[in-house]
């Protein structure tokens, strides 16, 4: 190799070994310590030691779930739509897509904290219709999660359906309708299977973005409705259990790698 | 279009937005109007109208500090970061480096791992290495985050840069000081441009690894509003948050200005 390219990789692959993948390292390194000084899957079979620990899981991945759902059938319709419309219609959807990505995923939380919870928004406006009981409130509960995880993960989605769509040959879509398909027909048989990439890659991004998502959880669940991010969390600062703390790290990091490695791979074959 | 947009298909279209801009917008709402409460407490709608909770934030020791110390750190970690994912991104542009696909992947990668795991990592190294998580530890993991904006911006500007000026400058002898001053970084100034606000905006948001590098003097806004929201809540934060949003609004109409906003959304 030539020296400039050298000098140029020398200083970001440096930082990023020492300051990205040695730390990483260390948390997995720790988290297969067998306990007898040796490797082993100690650590991993304590997940499996209770009932409580298996739970935290299994929530993590069904919120991810849910919200990857929510936001699939929000985003792929508004991505067609942003793609559909011009002018001041679409520079107008950027900006409530984009705002909201912009702002510190603690300030949304907050925001749906206000609207969620007892006597707030949501319950004044739904009690007088006499919708819900008295005292309604969506906090601490895994919709009140799922409500205010969608809206902070609806723009991954949107932007990346939506950059899915933008390549498709717009004279694919006029050819069907010249030749008789009506929009719904052409919507299910020609935009749909060609905007498919962009569809699975938002929901991987999506889900794991959800899965490993922490402060919203946090906010809206609190402690009663741990999810992995918080579990991780409460052991390092609380009861300082850092090889477990480890291990449930590397479970995450296994979840958000098991979906993204496929994609990555199909990518890769799609573009050879 | 052939065949025309039904009439159904409008009106859903047009319902579709609404409830989108209604769905992610609100909850932005309800903090702004929260803020210009005169109320001790946080409700909805407040009862009252006051400026009192804006004094109360820039009297206030903590909020202050704190507000010091993300814009400390935000501009630190912009600084590092565009310098790092610049550089990374003229080498794999520019150069036919080897490899070059799986060092993108790499230079990508902390997009995938959970920052979780960034932030345990780090305060374990810093914890044996020096006593302790402080504001460089905390530097290394915003630059470590928002490393792949810089690199992917930087990277998709000079991927459609004509290449053949650097060329001209090269082969007419121009030393690298000039070929870089007069013809990379020109060309690549929209990629540093968004990199550097995408770095800026998330270094001054992030609160995860900030509050696993949490210690004494180390307190950013975000990290404050969250641990004021786990306990107890007052319009003060809805105060900070507003500015902190407003912040954010005006930083986005400046890219707007200066590259304009779809361009980077794409």
């Amino acid at each position: 190799m030539k020296r400039e390219p050298l000098l140029l990789l020398l200083g970001p692959v440096a930082f990023l070994a020492a300051l990205f993948v040695l730390p990483v390292a260390q948390v997995l390194v720790l988290a297969f310590d067998g306990g007898d000084g040796g490797p082993g899957l100690a650590q991993f079979a304590r997940l499996f030691a209770d009932a409580y620990h298996p739970l935290v899981a299994w929530r993590t991945i069904r919120l991810a779930l849910l919200t990857t759902l929510a936001t699939a059938a929000l985003g792929i319709p508004l991505a067609y739509v942003m793609h559909r419309s011009g002018g001041w219609v679409r520079a107008a959807l950027t900006v409530v897509i984009v705002l909201p990505l912009m702002t510190s995923v603690v300030i949304r939380t907050f925001g749906w904290l206000v609207i969620l919870g007892r006597g707030g928004l949501l319950a004044r406006m739904l009690e007088p219709l006499d919708l819900v009981g008295r005292n309604f409130s969506l906090m601490h509960t895994e919709a009140g999660i799922v409500i205010a995880m969608t809206q902070v993960l609806l723009p991954f989605m949107a932007l990346t359906v939506l950059a899915a769509i933008s390549r498709v040959d717009r004279s694919l879509e006029e050819a069907a309708r010249t030749m008789g398909a009506g929009l719904w027909q052409t919507l299910r048989l020609v935009v749909l299977p060609l905007a498919r990439p962009g569809i699975v890659s938002g929901s991987l991004l999506v889900f794991a973005l959800a899965a490993s998502s922490f402060v919203t959880p946090m906010l809206v669940g609190g402690v009663r409705l741990p999810v992995l991010a918080g579990a991780v969390y409460q052991q390092v600062t609380g009861t300082l259990d850092w090889p477990f703390a480890a291990a449930q790290a590397t479970l995450l990091l296994v979840l958000a790698l098991l979906v993204i490695l496929p994609y990555a791979r199909l990518g890769r074959a799609r573009g050879a | 279009m052939v065949g025309g947009t039904p009439p159904v298909a409008r009106v859903l279209a047009a319902a579709l937005c609404v409830v989108v801009a209604l769905f992610m917008l609100v909850p932005l709402a309800v903090v702004v109007a929260s803020s210009f409460s005169a109320s001790e407490f946080l409700v909805f709608p407040p009862r009252g109208w006051s400026l009192r909770w804006y004094a109360e934030i820039f009297s206030s020791r903590a909020y202050v500090d704190a507000a010091w110390f993300s814009l400390r750190l935000a501009t630190v970690v912009t600084l590092l970061s565009v310098a790092l994912g610049a550089a990374a991104a003229i080498a794999i542009t520019r150069h036919a480096v080897p490899g070059s696909e799986a060092l993108t992947g790499f230079f990508l990668s902390p997009l995938v791992v959970p920052t979780i795991l960034l932030g345990v990592g780090l305060l374990m190294a810093s914890s044996r290495l020096a006593g302790g998580p402080g504001f460089w530890t905390l530097v290394a993991g915003h630059v470590v985050v928002t490393l792949p904006y810089v690199v992917r911006t930087v990277a998709a500007v000079l991927a459609r840069a004509d290449r053949s000026v650097e060329e001209a400058a090269r082969t007419m002898g121009a030393p690298w000081w000039r070929r870089y001053w007069h013809v990379v970084l020109p060309q690549a100034r929209p990629g540093i441009a968004a990199g550097a606000f995408f770095a800026f905006n998330v270094s001054f948001d992030e609160a995860v690894v900030a509050l696993f590098l949490r210690a004494p003097g180390t307190e950013t806004l975000p990290l404050l509003i969250y641990s004021k929201l786990e306990f107890s809540p007052d319009p003060s934060v809805a105060a900070a948050a507003t500015l902190m949003i407003l912040m954010t609004a005006l930083l986005m109409v400046a890219l707007d200005r200066a590259i304009g906003l779809e361009k980077v959304a794409a």
